[in-house]
Protein backbone atom coordinates (compact mmCIF):
# COMPACT_ATOMS: atom_id res chain seq x y z
CA UNK A 1 0.00 0.00 0.00
CA UNK A 2 1.19 3.49 -0.65
CA UNK A 3 0.95 6.70 0.95
CA UNK A 4 -1.30 9.31 -0.29
CA UNK A 5 0.72 11.78 -1.81
CA UNK A 6 0.08 15.52 -0.02
CA UNK A 7 -2.00 17.00 -2.73
CA UNK A 8 -4.60 13.95 -3.06
CA UNK A 9 -6.18 14.75 0.42
CA UNK A 10 -9.63 12.97 -0.06
CA UNK A 11 -12.62 14.62 -0.35
CA UNK A 12 -14.67 12.27 1.61
CA UNK A 13 -16.06 14.10 4.87
CA UNK A 14 -15.07 13.03 7.67
CA UNK A 15 -18.46 14.52 9.33
CA UNK A 16 -21.68 14.25 8.45
CA UNK A 17 -21.69 10.65 7.16
CA UNK A 18 -25.39 9.67 6.94
CA UNK A 19 -26.16 8.17 9.76
CA UNK A 20 -23.00 7.38 11.62
CA UNK A 21 -23.68 8.11 15.32
CA UNK A 22 -21.46 11.26 15.93
CA UNK A 23 -20.96 9.49 19.93
CA UNK A 24 -19.26 6.52 18.18
CA UNK A 25 -16.98 8.58 15.81
CA UNK A 26 -15.87 10.66 19.15
CA UNK A 27 -14.96 7.91 20.72
CA UNK A 28 -13.12 6.42 17.95
CA UNK A 29 -11.57 9.49 17.06
CA UNK A 30 -10.26 10.00 20.68
CA UNK A 31 -9.03 6.30 20.55
CA UNK A 32 -7.21 6.80 16.83
CA UNK A 33 -5.30 10.06 17.86
CA UNK A 34 -4.33 8.35 21.44
CA UNK A 35 -2.76 5.51 18.97
CA UNK A 36 -1.22 8.08 16.97
CA UNK A 37 0.31 9.59 19.90
CA UNK A 38 1.93 6.25 21.12
CA UNK A 39 2.64 5.65 17.67
CA UNK A 40 5.06 8.85 17.22
CA UNK A 41 6.75 8.06 20.46
CA UNK A 42 6.93 4.01 19.38
CA UNK A 43 8.77 4.62 15.80
CA UNK A 44 12.85 4.97 15.50
CA UNK A 45 13.47 8.76 16.05
CA UNK A 46 14.27 11.04 13.21
CA UNK A 47 16.51 14.29 12.73
CA UNK A 48 14.44 17.25 12.02
CA UNK A 49 16.45 19.64 9.97
CA UNK A 50 18.19 22.45 11.95
CA UNK A 51 18.57 19.93 15.14
CA UNK A 52 21.32 17.60 14.24
CA UNK A 53 20.25 14.96 17.38
CA UNK A 54 17.33 12.57 16.62
CA UNK A 55 13.85 13.54 18.14
CA UNK A 56 10.56 11.45 18.31
CA UNK A 57 7.29 12.95 17.26
CA UNK A 58 5.32 12.11 20.61
CA UNK A 59 4.60 16.19 21.72
CA UNK A 60 3.63 16.83 18.27
CA UNK A 61 1.26 13.72 18.43
CA UNK A 62 -0.26 15.90 21.83
CA UNK A 63 -0.11 18.65 19.62
CA UNK A 64 -2.05 17.45 16.90
CA UNK A 65 -4.40 15.99 18.82
CA UNK A 66 -5.95 18.94 20.18
CA UNK A 67 -5.63 20.98 16.80
CA UNK A 68 -6.90 18.70 15.23
CA UNK A 69 -9.92 17.31 17.13
CA UNK A 70 -10.36 20.82 18.96
CA UNK A 71 -10.42 20.62 23.30
CA UNK A 72 -12.60 17.92 24.82
CA UNK A 73 -11.91 15.07 22.12
CA UNK A 74 -8.66 16.09 22.29
CA UNK A 75 -8.07 16.05 25.59
CA UNK A 76 -9.58 13.18 25.60
CA UNK A 77 -6.91 11.93 23.58
CA UNK A 78 -4.01 12.63 25.40
CA UNK A 79 -5.82 11.48 28.62
CA UNK A 80 -6.22 7.77 26.93
CA UNK A 81 -2.55 7.90 25.88
CA UNK A 82 -1.51 8.68 29.42
CA UNK A 83 -3.95 6.57 31.14
CA UNK A 84 -2.53 3.20 29.04
CA UNK A 85 1.37 4.56 30.24
CA UNK A 86 0.26 4.82 33.63
CA UNK A 87 -1.56 1.51 33.10
CA UNK A 88 2.08 0.02 31.95
CA UNK A 89 1.95 -0.12 28.49
CA UNK A 90 6.06 1.01 27.32
CA UNK A 91 5.30 3.92 24.91
CA UNK A 92 7.14 6.62 25.85
CA UNK A 93 10.27 7.27 24.29
CA UNK A 94 13.02 4.70 24.96
CA UNK A 95 10.12 2.02 26.27
CA UNK A 96 9.52 3.60 29.26
CA UNK A 97 5.95 3.17 30.68
CA UNK A 98 4.30 2.35 34.13
CA UNK A 99 3.92 4.55 37.46
CA UNK A 100 7.79 4.92 37.85
CA UNK A 101 7.58 7.27 35.12
CA UNK A 102 4.71 9.46 37.32
CA UNK A 103 6.89 8.98 40.11
CA UNK A 104 9.74 10.31 38.23
CA UNK A 105 11.50 13.68 37.46
CA UNK A 106 9.57 14.09 33.73
CA UNK A 107 5.78 12.90 35.09
CA UNK A 108 5.11 16.28 34.84
CA UNK A 109 5.70 16.53 31.65
CA UNK A 110 2.86 13.55 31.31
CA UNK A 111 0.58 15.49 33.25
CA UNK A 112 1.41 18.93 31.00
CA UNK A 113 0.39 16.73 27.73
CA UNK A 114 -3.35 16.94 28.70
CA UNK A 115 -3.69 20.33 29.87
CA UNK A 116 -1.60 21.55 26.55
CA UNK A 117 -3.52 19.48 24.37
CA UNK A 118 -6.74 21.73 25.92
CA UNK A 119 -5.18 24.88 25.22
CA UNK A 120 -4.42 23.84 22.07
CA UNK A 121 -7.66 22.66 21.30
CA UNK A 122 -9.30 25.63 22.57
CA UNK A 123 -7.20 27.97 20.94
CA UNK A 124 -7.97 26.42 17.48
CA UNK A 125 -11.50 26.29 17.98
CA UNK A 126 -12.45 29.98 19.04
CA UNK A 127 -9.70 31.54 17.48
CA UNK A 128 -7.40 29.63 14.74
CA UNK A 129 -10.06 28.08 12.64
CA UNK A 130 -12.40 31.26 12.67
CA UNK A 131 -9.53 33.36 10.96
CA UNK A 132 -9.71 34.08 7.31
CA UNK A 133 -6.58 34.04 5.52
CA UNK A 134 -4.33 31.30 5.14
CA UNK A 135 -1.33 33.27 6.53
CA UNK A 136 -3.39 34.59 9.77
CA UNK A 137 -4.11 30.96 10.17
CA UNK A 138 -0.56 30.25 10.44
CA UNK A 139 0.51 32.63 12.71
CA UNK A 140 -2.53 32.18 14.85
CA UNK A 141 -1.89 28.42 14.84
CA UNK A 142 1.81 28.25 15.63
CA UNK A 143 1.23 31.12 18.36
CA UNK A 144 -1.22 28.11 20.01
CA UNK A 145 0.55 25.34 19.34
CA UNK A 146 3.83 27.29 21.31
CA UNK A 147 1.67 28.50 24.46
CA UNK A 148 -0.29 25.04 24.57
CA UNK A 149 2.42 22.64 23.41
CA UNK A 150 5.59 24.60 25.18
CA UNK A 151 4.33 27.24 27.71
CA UNK A 152 1.24 25.06 29.49
CA UNK A 153 3.68 21.51 29.01
CA UNK A 154 6.66 23.51 30.74
CA UNK A 155 4.59 25.10 33.07
CA UNK A 156 3.76 21.87 34.62
CA UNK A 157 7.20 19.55 33.88
CA UNK A 158 9.68 22.57 35.20
CA UNK A 159 7.66 22.77 38.82
CA UNK A 160 7.15 18.85 38.90
CA UNK A 161 10.80 18.06 38.27
CA UNK A 162 11.71 21.07 40.79
CA UNK A 163 10.21 19.12 43.62
CA UNK A 164 10.54 15.74 42.77
CA UNK A 165 14.82 16.28 42.30
CA UNK A 166 14.89 18.84 45.17
CA UNK A 167 16.18 21.33 42.76
CA UNK A 168 15.61 25.01 42.58
CA UNK A 169 13.23 25.95 40.19
CA UNK A 170 15.84 28.40 38.19
CA UNK A 171 18.33 24.82 37.33
CA UNK A 172 15.06 23.02 36.67
CA UNK A 173 13.59 25.75 34.04
CA UNK A 174 17.30 25.47 32.29
CA UNK A 175 17.70 22.00 31.98
CA UNK A 176 14.28 21.86 29.92
CA UNK A 177 15.79 24.80 27.68
CA UNK A 178 17.07 22.11 25.76
CA UNK A 179 13.93 20.82 24.56
CA UNK A 180 12.82 23.95 23.33
CA UNK A 181 14.06 24.51 19.85
CA UNK A 182 13.13 20.78 18.76
CA UNK A 183 9.76 21.52 20.61
CA UNK A 184 8.84 25.22 18.87
CA UNK A 185 9.94 23.14 15.26
CA UNK A 186 7.14 20.22 16.48
CA UNK A 187 4.95 23.81 16.99
CA UNK A 188 5.91 25.24 13.47
CA UNK A 189 5.26 21.52 11.90
CA UNK A 190 2.09 20.79 13.64
CA UNK A 191 0.70 24.15 12.55
CA UNK A 192 1.51 23.18 8.54
CA UNK A 193 -0.07 20.06 9.53
CA UNK A 194 -3.10 21.22 10.71
CA UNK A 195 -4.61 23.78 8.73
CA UNK A 196 -3.18 21.67 5.52
CA UNK A 197 -5.60 19.33 6.99
CA UNK A 198 -8.68 21.79 8.83
CA UNK A 199 -8.86 22.85 4.77
CA UNK A 200 -9.82 19.49 3.28
CA UNK A 201 -11.95 18.36 6.56
CA UNK A 202 -13.51 21.43 7.33
CA UNK A 203 -16.51 19.90 9.10
CA UNK A 204 -14.01 18.06 12.24
CA UNK A 205 -14.39 20.67 14.39
CA UNK A 206 -18.18 21.43 14.93
CA UNK B 1 6.26 -2.26 32.66
CA UNK B 2 3.49 -4.64 33.29
CA UNK B 3 3.12 -7.57 35.44
CA UNK B 4 4.27 -11.38 33.61
CA UNK B 5 2.46 -14.11 35.10
CA UNK B 6 3.48 -12.60 38.61
CA UNK B 7 1.96 -15.22 41.76
CA UNK B 8 3.39 -13.09 44.30
CA UNK B 9 0.84 -11.84 47.35
CA UNK B 10 1.00 -8.83 46.02
CA UNK B 11 -0.47 -9.95 42.47
CA UNK B 12 -3.51 -10.99 44.88
CA UNK B 13 -4.09 -7.28 46.51
CA UNK B 14 -6.69 -5.21 44.66
CA UNK B 15 -5.08 -2.95 42.47
CA UNK B 16 -7.47 -0.32 44.35
CA UNK B 17 -5.58 -0.68 47.61
CA UNK B 18 -1.90 -0.89 46.00
CA UNK B 19 -2.72 2.63 44.26
CA UNK B 20 -4.29 3.90 47.31
CA UNK B 21 -1.01 2.73 49.21
CA UNK B 22 0.92 4.30 46.94
CA UNK B 23 -0.12 7.79 46.87
CA UNK B 24 -0.55 7.70 50.89
CA UNK B 25 3.31 6.70 50.50
CA UNK B 26 4.16 9.03 47.94
CA UNK B 27 2.55 11.83 50.28
CA UNK B 28 4.26 10.99 53.10
CA UNK B 29 7.87 10.74 51.41
CA UNK B 30 7.38 14.31 50.35
CA UNK B 31 7.38 15.18 54.20
CA UNK B 32 9.88 13.49 55.98
CA UNK B 33 13.23 15.98 55.20
CA UNK B 34 15.77 13.61 56.92
CA UNK B 35 17.85 11.12 55.73
CA UNK B 36 17.67 8.45 58.38
CA UNK B 37 14.08 7.75 57.48
CA UNK B 38 13.91 7.72 54.42
CA UNK B 39 17.03 5.16 53.99
CA UNK B 40 14.84 2.98 56.05
CA UNK B 41 11.75 3.91 53.49
CA UNK B 42 14.54 2.88 50.80
CA UNK B 43 15.08 -0.66 52.69
CA UNK B 44 11.37 -1.03 52.79
CA UNK B 45 11.13 -0.59 49.03
CA UNK B 46 13.61 -2.87 48.17
CA UNK B 47 12.35 -5.46 50.75
CA UNK B 48 8.84 -5.09 49.08
CA UNK B 49 10.10 -4.79 45.44
CA UNK B 50 11.87 -8.72 45.99
CA UNK B 51 9.25 -9.73 47.79
CA UNK B 52 7.09 -9.22 44.81
CA UNK B 53 9.18 -12.12 42.96
CA UNK B 54 8.87 -9.12 40.22
CA UNK B 55 11.58 -10.21 37.07
CA UNK B 56 14.36 -8.36 38.15
CA UNK B 57 15.99 -8.48 33.96
CA UNK B 58 12.62 -6.17 33.38
CA UNK B 59 13.53 -3.80 35.48
CA UNK B 60 17.48 -3.93 34.56
CA UNK B 61 17.46 -0.21 32.23
CA UNK B 62 14.90 1.80 34.15
CA UNK B 63 16.73 1.00 37.22
CA UNK B 64 20.16 1.86 35.67
CA UNK B 65 19.06 5.24 34.09
CA UNK B 66 17.24 6.18 37.84
CA UNK B 67 20.60 5.43 39.17
CA UNK B 68 22.32 7.37 36.66
CA UNK B 69 19.36 10.69 37.34
CA UNK B 70 19.12 10.24 41.62
CA UNK B 71 23.43 10.45 41.02
CA UNK B 72 23.24 13.61 38.85
CA UNK B 73 20.98 14.94 41.44
CA UNK B 74 23.05 13.97 44.19
CA UNK B 75 26.06 15.77 43.64
CA UNK B 76 24.47 18.47 42.02
CA UNK B 77 22.73 19.38 45.04
CA UNK B 78 25.38 18.25 47.06
CA UNK B 79 27.66 20.64 45.33
CA UNK B 80 25.17 23.63 45.02
CA UNK B 81 23.46 23.09 48.86
CA UNK B 82 24.76 20.70 50.68
CA UNK B 83 25.51 16.90 50.56
CA UNK B 84 22.56 15.95 53.20
CA UNK B 85 19.76 17.95 51.36
CA UNK B 86 20.96 16.15 48.14
CA UNK B 87 21.29 12.66 49.95
CA UNK B 88 17.48 13.02 51.19
CA UNK B 89 16.37 14.07 47.63
CA UNK B 90 18.33 11.33 45.76
CA UNK B 91 16.68 8.68 48.58
CA UNK B 92 13.13 10.31 48.39
CA UNK B 93 13.41 9.95 44.50
CA UNK B 94 14.79 6.43 44.73
CA UNK B 95 12.38 5.41 46.83
CA UNK B 96 9.41 6.32 45.27
CA UNK B 97 10.24 5.05 41.93
CA UNK B 98 11.00 1.69 43.09
CA UNK B 99 7.87 1.67 44.89
CA UNK B 100 5.69 2.61 41.98
CA UNK B 101 7.68 0.01 40.24
CA UNK B 102 6.44 -2.88 42.81
CA UNK B 103 3.25 -1.65 42.33
CA UNK B 104 3.49 -1.51 38.31
CA UNK B 105 4.99 -4.90 38.32
CA UNK B 106 2.58 -6.66 40.35
CA UNK B 107 -0.09 -5.38 38.85
CA UNK B 108 -1.64 -6.54 34.82
CA UNK B 109 -2.65 -4.59 32.45
CA UNK B 110 -6.46 -5.55 32.86
CA UNK B 111 -6.27 -4.83 36.58
CA UNK B 112 -4.96 -1.65 35.82
CA UNK B 113 -7.45 -1.25 33.18
CA UNK B 114 -10.45 -2.10 35.01
CA UNK B 115 -9.43 0.11 38.38
CA UNK B 116 -9.11 3.35 35.55
CA UNK B 117 -12.78 2.68 34.69
CA UNK B 118 -13.94 2.06 37.87
CA UNK B 119 -11.89 5.50 38.80
CA UNK B 120 -13.69 7.04 35.98
CA UNK B 121 -17.59 5.69 36.62
CA UNK B 122 -19.18 8.72 38.39
CA UNK B 123 -18.44 10.72 35.56
CA UNK B 124 -21.22 9.05 33.92
CA UNK B 125 -23.19 11.86 36.17
CA UNK B 126 -20.90 14.43 33.81
CA UNK B 127 -22.76 12.72 31.18
CA UNK B 128 -20.08 10.36 30.32
CA UNK B 129 -20.64 7.31 29.66
CA UNK B 130 -19.19 4.31 31.03
CA UNK B 131 -19.36 2.10 27.99
CA UNK B 132 -17.88 4.73 25.89
CA UNK B 133 -14.61 4.90 28.08
CA UNK B 134 -14.19 1.42 27.78
CA UNK B 135 -14.90 1.72 24.18
CA UNK B 136 -12.12 4.06 23.61
CA UNK B 137 -9.38 2.71 25.87
CA UNK B 138 -10.03 -1.36 24.15
CA UNK B 139 -9.76 0.71 20.35
CA UNK B 140 -6.62 2.90 21.44
CA UNK B 141 -5.05 -0.28 22.32
CA UNK B 142 -5.87 -1.98 18.71
CA UNK B 143 -5.12 1.05 17.11
CA UNK B 144 -1.28 0.97 18.19
CA UNK B 145 0.41 -1.54 16.16
CA UNK B 146 -2.10 0.34 13.20
CA UNK B 147 -0.75 3.45 13.26
CA UNK B 148 2.56 2.30 13.66
CA UNK B 149 2.81 0.64 10.51
CA UNK B 150 0.82 2.96 8.57
CA UNK B 151 3.71 5.99 10.16
CA UNK B 152 6.58 3.18 9.06
CA UNK B 153 4.60 3.12 5.55
CA UNK B 154 3.97 6.88 5.14
CA UNK B 155 7.49 7.27 5.80
CA UNK B 156 9.02 4.64 3.60
CA UNK B 157 7.09 6.00 1.00
CA UNK B 158 7.93 9.76 1.25
CA UNK B 159 12.07 8.45 1.42
CA UNK B 160 11.45 6.79 -1.67
CA UNK B 161 9.92 10.19 -3.19
CA UNK B 162 13.07 11.97 -1.94
CA UNK B 163 11.26 13.86 1.14
CA UNK B 164 12.79 11.78 3.67
CA UNK B 165 13.94 14.83 5.71
CA UNK B 166 10.05 16.51 5.40
CA UNK B 167 8.19 15.41 8.57
CA UNK B 168 5.47 17.76 7.14
CA UNK B 169 5.50 15.36 4.14
CA UNK B 170 4.81 12.42 6.34
CA UNK B 171 2.52 14.03 9.37
CA UNK B 172 0.33 15.33 6.67
CA UNK B 173 -0.76 11.67 5.04
CA UNK B 174 -0.91 10.14 8.67
CA UNK B 175 -3.18 12.18 10.06
CA UNK B 176 -5.44 11.89 6.78
CA UNK B 177 -5.01 8.32 6.98
CA UNK B 178 -5.84 8.25 10.88
CA UNK B 179 -8.83 9.85 10.20
CA UNK B 180 -10.24 7.86 7.43
CA UNK B 181 -9.64 4.92 9.93
CA UNK B 182 -11.31 6.47 12.19
CA UNK B 183 -14.23 6.93 9.66
CA UNK B 184 -13.95 3.73 9.02
CA UNK B 185 -14.35 2.03 11.94
CA UNK B 186 -17.33 3.98 13.44
CA UNK B 187 -18.83 3.23 10.04
CA UNK B 188 -18.26 -0.47 10.83
CA UNK B 189 -19.30 -0.29 14.25
CA UNK B 190 -22.52 1.10 13.01
CA UNK B 191 -22.73 -1.23 10.64
CA UNK B 192 -22.77 -3.86 13.49
CA UNK B 193 -25.94 -1.82 15.19
CA UNK B 194 -22.95 -1.15 18.13
CA UNK B 195 -25.01 1.79 20.12
CA UNK B 196 -22.20 3.47 22.82
CA UNK B 197 -24.95 5.87 24.14
CA UNK B 198 -26.88 2.94 26.12
CA UNK B 199 -25.36 1.03 28.52
CA UNK B 200 -24.95 -2.71 28.29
Amino acid sequence: MHSKPLESSPEIPVTGAAGTSSATKDTVLVAVFAAMIAAMGLVPPITLGLIPVPITLQTMGVMLAGAMLGPVRGMLATLTFVALVAAGLPLLSGGRGGLGVFAGPTGGYLIGFIAGSLVIGVLYKYWVLSRRSKAARLVAGFLSAVIGGVLVIYAFGIPWTAMVAGIPMGTSAIGSLGFLPGDLIKAGITTAVAVTVHRSYSGLMK
Amino acid sequence: MIAAKNDSWLALVPAGAKFAVLLLVSIGLYLVGHWQPLAVALLVSIALLLSAKVALRQLLWPLVSLLVIVGIIWVLLGIQTGWEQGAVAALRLLTLCIFAYTVSLSTTFDQMLELFQKVASPLKYLGANPAQISLGLALAVRFIPELKRVYLEVREAQFARGLHNNPLAVAVPLVIRSLRIAEETAEALDARGYDSTTTP
